[in-house]
């Protein structure tokens, strides 16, 4: 909790920065972002983790239990990362300290997605973190695709958030409260005498939470939005949205819906077959890097819904954790390239051709990522894969196991065709691509983070292993 | 000290991190620098864990490190073991690793690839102190794997030489033939027993049927093959003497070599509890150490009589595993790692002073301008010859009095192999030290006694091999043999010696005996005759010829294993694979790539067609799952 009012104070303090232009606070901004994300990290671990005192605000609408701290750890250090390697996004657009205010408050409402118990502060952390999104992706003003992936993003969010709030009144009109927890009381005392609205009120919440996590057929908005918004943007919805929309997904369907998983787990499954079979297809034919990322965005986002399918409430969430970080480390690290290598050579793969020997240190970072995007192993993508897979392998459920593993195969194709154009493909220029020197340094931890969590995993899951 | 024992592989590890990533910038003195000064501080380390050991009373110190793989039925900690026989072998990694690291820096130092030398020497020793530390035989395999893989780049290091990149590979693939046979037996012991650290295996072992517990011993067996070079697989050693002369010194003579014998008196219960398998062990052991002796004979380039030495003395010490002397075959790894370190880092101090020149007929008188070389080679090969009181001589001893007691014909080839270890040894001395040089007039101008940094080295080892001795005085001379009663805790079944003190020193004298009329024959022969090594190989005898092309053994796996695998996987190949696999693969790939086209133009960008189908979908999710 104290990690979200430093949030909420340092986006406070943005826009303060923006007033007050005098005083030339735009120009430590980054260093006190940097700095209060890391007391924000560090407060969190050491006032709460493992502490049962403190942990629940509101009248329990938000509870910051170990399982919220271990996910915001992961989304502020993804976080860290992201704004290291954004900063010359910031530096580069006139009004800086909007930026700033609005990425911060998004990162607030990602917090609250890790550690709401109520469905009210669920809507709300849903809402807080899409608006400053909506207007984020349309922050490139210039430029037309910008504005449409802004103005698609807002239309196609509302719509679910139509469903969100819609379910949420039938649930509320089920059980008569909004508390997680009360809910699943209710729903274990009904022993099935719920309503039949209460079951459309389950679908509609699952529908418009697909949407968040951009699962198939609601991803649409995925590779338009994710290709309009500025890149750096991109990387922070693929990445810290992500997380905070699933860790979302788990706390709503693990602990509130369980109880009536019998009634959703087939509509799941179904949704994650069909986003594998999408995502991991559709992405073969792109010709962009940033698109084929955002499809490989579907296809992860649908691996971590087969370890909510896979999981009952307090096994094995360990696995779904290593998971996302292990995922949004491999993406800051492949978005910080692409946007690196973007603004020498655009982002088609033939941007990078030849970059093995015009920036090495890069391309390796590079190759890192897509071997542990693509779950190979020794980087951290493949025992997040072997976690999930072995969790499923426990459900009847194996079907999609077979399926996950033939798409995975379709992945490396596209995944090693950047590898390909790296090393074996001769360059049309010369010179060294340019990177900032803490940009790199960015680069470098995360990719050596991927192979560290990736040749430790058993260290890691340990480490992850209190937050059930 | 023994809960930091992690520090000792970190170490190297670190320095290998650095020299790999900023090597070539930090400049020569900066690189060797730290490359010493990480083996030098795990070394530190390593003596202070030993002898914490040996003042406490419970030796068998597991330290956990971290939980490594963690699933449902899977559970492996990475976790160490500080135990009698991982501290020897501590000792030894790390303090001839020291003393080949200061020695490399004068024999590189005008190499180019100087800083990627040492940062694969240190990414050996973290994978070599893995491999001995591990408290599971997972851990041993990453290590086992890692020593391999530097063994490899180090075969092959000046890569530019096509000849040097061909032993690499066969180097390579015949320890995977190997490796093979380890791997396997690790996973027959997890299925057999449930888990694969030391303890809780050896506490089950008994258990497992006859028939099990010998599999299990032959598939280790077949690892300790490939790494420890024993027939058939022994043919790449010989060849790896394309690496740098301080790695031949290092990996192939002193360390890497001996962990096949590491990693059987780990898992001595399964070989004393099955005695097919030790016999099998015992006979390859022989027939290794003898055939190898005879190739030695009539080799004529100083590594790779060397190179043939080591195979052969490897097999004297799976000869001694084989008749259950376990802690003798460890008394014999170190013995034999101070004198034949030192033999390498001599011959590699000889071949820097001949500019490169490694065949020994056109040596010769080199005991002048190398005086120090001279006289610590000198001590060397009295040491493997077997002469009292070298080191040399305790451990064979042990080793022929063990064989004696189980088998007089196993006995008998180590006897024989103990003669041609004399002579050949002395036969390469005197042609390299004494009689006249022969070299070119420039090679004569050039030759110098090499600096400090190596023939200091060379006069620590030459120490080592004199007194090493003292660590396993047997009990016939009023000794305590410490070695064996500080191995004692490991061995499952203890197998001690009931010979008489008179039938040990009759052995000795026979050993001796035989040991000097080698050395007299070679004295007689090269130093008094003057005879060379024929120039031709028609002038040869035919055995002679035959046993100079190392009796066949790479032509005949080339005719009986090489060739008809090519000539099928080229007929595989063409067939299978050009027209099934890759018409099959490929058509995938075309539909999937077809599919991929009609799938995108669901893409249409037309967000009214988006919430459409966003609509449909849950009309069609909502029809399925509540009023179906």
């Amino acid at each position: 909790m104290k990690g979200l009012f430093i949030i909420c104070g340092l986006g406070i303090f943005a826009m303060l920065a923006e007033i007050f232009k005098g005083f030339g606070l735009k120009k430590i901004l980054q260093p006190v972002v940097l700095l209060g994300i890391v007391v924000a990290f560090v407060l969190n671990i050491l006032t709460e983790w493992n502490n049962p005192m403190s942990i629940s605000y509101f009248n329990n609408m938000i509870v910051f239990d170990n399982f919220a701290l271990a996910f915001s750890g992961v989304i502020l250090a993804t976080a860290f990362f992201w704004f290291v390697f954004a900063n010359d996004y910031f530096e580069n657009s006139s009004d800086v300290t909007d930026h700033f205010a609005l990425v911060l408050f998004a990162l607030v409402g990602a917090l609250m997605l890790t550690a709401y118990k109520n469905m009210t502060t669920l809507f709300l952390g849903i809402e807080i973190m899409s608006i400053p999104l909506y207007v984020l992706a349309a922050s490139r003003k210039n430029d037309v695709k910008s504005n449409e992936a802004g103005f698609k993003y807002l239309i196609l969010g509302s719509f679910a958030t139509g469903f969100l709030l819609f379910g949420i009144a039938l649930v509320y009109g089920a059980t008569g409260s909004f508390d997680i927890m009360v809910i699943r009381a209710k729903i274990s005392a009904a022993q099935g005498g719920l309503p039949l609205f209460f079951h459309a009120g389950v679908i509609m919440m699952l529908v418009a939470m697909c949407f968040k996590v951009a699962a198939a057929p609601f991803h649409f908005w995925t590779p338009d939005v994710y290709q309009g918004s500025p890149t750096v943007i991109t990387a922070f919805m693929s990445t810290i949205v992500k997380t905070a929309a699933f860790t979302a997904f788990i706390r709503l369907f693990l602990v509130g819906f369980g109880g009536i998983s019998e009634k959703w787990e087939m509509v799941m499954a179904a949704i994650i077959a069909l986003s594998l079979v999408i995502a991991n297809v559709t992405a073969v034919s792109q010709g962009s890097v940033k698109r084929m990322l955002a499809y490989s965005s579907i296809s992860h986002a649908a691996f971590m819904l087969m370890g909510v399918l896979a999981v009952q409430p307090g096994m094995s969430i360990p696995g779904i954790l290593y998971y996302t970080l292990a995922y949004s480390v491999g993406s800051i690290t492949a978005f910080s390239v692409l946007y690196n290598v973007s603004k020498d050579s655009g982002e088609g793969f033939e941007g990078f051709n030849g970059l093995g020997k015009r920036n090495p240190v890069m391309a390796f970072c590079m190759a890192v990522a897509m071997l542990s995007l693509a779950g190979i192993p020794v980087t951290a993508g493949f025992f997040a894969k072997y976690f999930i897979f072995a969790t499923i392998m426990a459900t009847s459920f194996k079907w999609l196991l077979v399926l996950a593993v033939l798409t995975s195969a379709i992945g490396v194709y596209y995944y090693f065709k950047v590898i390909i154009a790296m090393y074996f493909k001769p360059a049309d220029k010369t010179e060294k691509v340019p990177v900032e020197m803490q940009v790199m340094l960015i680069m470098i931890i995360t990719t050596l983070l991927t192979i560290a969590i990736g040749v430790v995993p058993g260290y890691v899951i340990d480490m992850l292993g209190n937050s059930h | 000290m023994i809960k930091l024992i992690g520090l000792v592989p970190l170490f190297p590890l670190i320095g290998f991190a650095i020299n790999g990533f900023f090597g070539k910038k930090l400049g020569k003195k900066l690189s060797g620098g730290i490359a010493v000064l990480s083996i030098a501080a795990s070394f530190v380390v390593s003596l202070l864990v030993f002898m914490e050991l040996n003042g406490i009373a419970n030796k068998s110190q597991v330290v956990n490190l971290f939980s490594w793989i963690n699933s449902d039925t899977l559970s492996i900690p990475f976790s160490f073991l500080v135990d009698p026989l991982s501290s020897i072998f501590l000792m030894i990694i790390t303090g001839i690793g020291l003393l080949i690291h200061i020695y490399s820096l004068g024999y590189m130092s005008h190499d180019e690839g100087f800083a990627r030398f040492f940062t694969y020497l240190n990414l050996f020793v973290f994978f070599m102190l893995l491999l001995v530390l591990g408290n599971n035989y997972l851990v041993m395999f990453v290590g086992w794997e890692g020593v391999g893989l530097c063994s490899y780049l180090l075969i092959g290091f000046w890569f530019k030489n096509t000849e040097y990149n061909k032993a690499a590979n066969k180097a390579f693939i015949m320890n995977r033939i190997g490796d093979l046979g380890f791997l396997l037996g690790i996973i027959l012991i997890f299925f057999t027993y449930g888990t694969i650290t030391y303890g809780d295996v050896f506490a089950k072992a008994h258990t497992g049927s006859e028939t099990i517990i010998t599999a299990i011993a032959l598939l280790l067996f077949v690892g300790a093959m490939g790494k420890s070079a024993q027939i058939p697989l022994y043919t790449w050693l010989p060849d790896a003497m394309a690496g740098p002369t301080p790695v031949s010194a290092l990996i192939h003579a002193a360390t890497m070599v001996t962990a096949g014998i590491y990693m059987i008196v780990r898992s001595n219960i399964f070989y004393s509890s099955s005695e097919d398998a030790s016999e099998i062990v015992a006979v390859v052991g022989a027939a290794t150490a003898l055939m190898a002796a005879i190739i030695g004979c009539v080799q004529t380039d100083i590594k790779k009589v060397l190179a043939y030495s080591t195979v052969s003395q490897l097999g004297l010490m799976f000869l001694a595993l084989g008749v259950g002397a376990y802690s003798t075959a460890v008394f014999h790894v170190t013995t034999h790692a101070f004198f034949k370190a030192l033999l390498f880092l001599g011959a590699g101090s000889v071949i820097h002073a001949m500019s490169g020149e490694q065949d020994i007929r056109k040596m010769g008188g080199l005991k002048k301008a190398l005086p120090i070389t001279y006289l610590t080679m000198g001590l060397a090969t009295l040491a493997i010859s077997g002469i009292f009181p070298f080191s040399g001589f305790f451990s064979k001893d042990e080793i022929l009095a063990y064989a004696y007691e189980e088998n007089k014909a196993l006995w008998f080839v180590g006897s024989i192999t103990s003669l041609l270890t004399a002579f050949y040894m002395f036969r390469m001395f005197f042609l390299t030290f004494h009689t006249s040089f022969r070299g070119t007039a420039e090679q004569k101008h050039h030759l110098h006694e090499s600096p400090k940094s190596m023939t200091i080295p060379l006069i620590i080892l030459a120490v080592l091999s004199v007194a090493g001795g003292l660590l396993g005085i047997p009990a016939a001379f009023h000794g305590s043999n410490w070695i064996s009663t500080y191995l004692n805790p490991i061995i499952m079944h203890k197998n001690p010696s009931t010979l008489s003190h008179e039938t040990e020193f009759l052995l000795m004298g026979i050993a001796t005996a035989v040991a000097l009329v080698a050395i007299y024959t070679a004295y007689n022969v090269y130093q008094k005759s003057n005879v060379l090594p024929a120039e031709n190989e028609k002038d040869m005898r035919p055995f002679e010829r035959f046993a100079f092309h190392k009796f066949k053994v790479d032509e005949f796996y080339a005719f009986t294993i090489t060739r008809p695998l090519n000539m099928f996987s080229t007929a595989l190949g063409k067939f299978f694979d050009n027209q099934l696999v890759d018409g099959f693969i490929e058509g995938i790939g075309v539909v999937v790539k077809w599919l991929s086209g009609v799938v995108r133009q669901l893409q249409t960008g037309n967000i009214g067609f988006y919430i459409f189908s966003m609509v449909l979908g849950i009309v069609a999710i909502i029809f399925w799952s509540i009023l179906k």
